[in-house]
């Protein structure tokens, strides 16, 4: 029971404490979000949630960047909320960001009401397929960010680089884990909990359930025109480079899922 | 009401209602568990985060077993052991343990909405058509 050290002279030499304490890990990257209350509410500060509920889609959209700060208990919910209504005198401006702050609530509540549910199918897959037909661990490719797909690819490295990803980038990258690859939810929410610094077991685990369709009456899926639609300047959006991606909805739901298509 | 404050990492803020429960002066505590954040399988960067987020908290850090820091330490300043309230299973594990040879103490983080009413939990909008309400105003219906 030894008492560790509290005071350091940059952030450097906390990463050095740190690196002392974890040998078993091997990335020694840093994310560029800090942790603490005082960048908590410099992020408050920041915060725009009328702008975030016009934009928010948008991968360059105004997102607050507090999940971090949230998921540790650094700021309450409460507090976000309350910060939030008053900034506007119309409080019709700022529910979709109070929408977004109860989907966590909410989260919290299944969670604690149905611990088992973070780690088992809630429901049968609606894809067509059982839970059988997916693959249980995650291949290399897309570990490693070289599924040869370009946005994919792009998400991936971020998320490697940051610990963060813009959640339209989850449910894209969870998307394409699960449906194009045909593989476990499980083994998708598992690398996102390890890479994220905001990964939470509700909020994480829950919402690729709801991409999958084991926590939603139909599977997630997207499309290049949807992801052109949201994509900031710096996103491959080329079709030769996003082939997999690049086709409409039915045509894709008739590749993805055929034995929906046979039923109907 | 006397005793410690088992501070972990859904809570890392220094007014959680569980300084208050366990009233001024209660020392608090984090451990920092090796096993423990291995079974959580953190990335370095989460590590980080979580280390820079302490380092500003009135608490002291410990390299230990989470129950074995714990329970020596009951047992060096008498009294409860005040934890903020978490659904995560593994903390929840060690708690119950806890509560076998000590007085612990649950404290609930400030909610977000006050509901009459366990809400639907089937689908999302079945709980936001009941919280919406409470969770558009200030203190969310409190």
């Amino acid at each position: 029971m030894k008492e560790l050290p509290r005071d350091f002279d940059s952030r450097e030499q906390l990463v050095e404490q740190v690196a002392g304490l974890s040998p078993w890990l091997d990335r020694r990257d840093v994310s560029p979000m800090i942790g603490g209350a005082a960048p908590a509410a410099e992020r408050l500060r920041v915060m725009d949630p009328v702008a975030y509920g016009r934009t928010r889609n948008f991968l360059d959209g105004a997102v607050t960047c507090l999940s971090p700060y949230i998921r540790h208990g650094i700021l309450t919910l409460d507090e976000v909320r309350n910060e939030a209504l008053a900034r506007s005198e119309q409080p019709a401006r700022v529910e979709k960001l109070v929408q977004e702050l109860a989907w966590r609530d909410y989260w919290q509540r299944v969670y604690a009401r149905h611990p088992e549910r973070i780690w088992n199918d809630v429901e049968p897959y609606k894809t067509g397929f059982s839970a059988a037909d997916y693959a249980t661990g995650l291949p290399a490719d897309i570990a490693a960010g070289e599924t040869g797909v370009g946005a994919i690819d792009q998400f991936i490295a971020t998320l490697l680089r940051t610990g963060y990803l813009h959640n339209h980038c989850r449910m894209y990258l969870a998307a394409y884990v699960v449906h194009w690859r045909r593989i476990r939810w499980q083994a998708g929410a598992r690398w996102f909990l390890h890479h994220l610094v905001d990964g939470d077991p509700a909020s994480n685990n829950l919402s690729w359930q709801w991409v999958a369709s084991t926590f939603a009456n139909r599977p997630y899926i997207f499309n290049l025109d949807n992801l052109r639609k949201y994509a900031s300047a710096d996103i491959n959006t080329s079709a030769r480079d996003n082939a997999v991606l690049d086709a409409s909805y039915e045509e894709l739901s008739a590749r993805l899922f055929p034995r929906l298509e046979v039923a109907a | 009401m006397s005793g410690l404050i088992w501070l972990h990492e859904d809570a890392l803020r220094s007014d959680h209602p569980v300084f208050a429960a366990a009233g001024d002066g209660s020392p608090a505590f984090f451990v920092w568990d090796d096993a423990y954040l291995q079974a959580m399988d953190y990335g370095f960067k989460r590590l980080v985060f979580i280390y820079e987020s302490l380092v500003e908290l009135p608490v002291t850090i410990l390299h230990g077993d989470q129950q074995t820091c714990l329970a020596r330490l009951a047992r060096q300043h008498g009294g409860s052991i005040y934890v903020p309230a978490t659904p995560n299973q593994l903390l929840q594990n060690r708690i119950e343990h806890l509560q076998r040879d000590f007085d612990v103490v649950e404290v609930a983080d400030t909610p977000f909405v006050e509901l009459a009413r366990e809400p639907d939990l089937g689908r999302f909008f079945r709980y936001w058509n009941k919280a919406r309400k409470a969770a558009m105003s200030r203190g969310g219906g409190r």
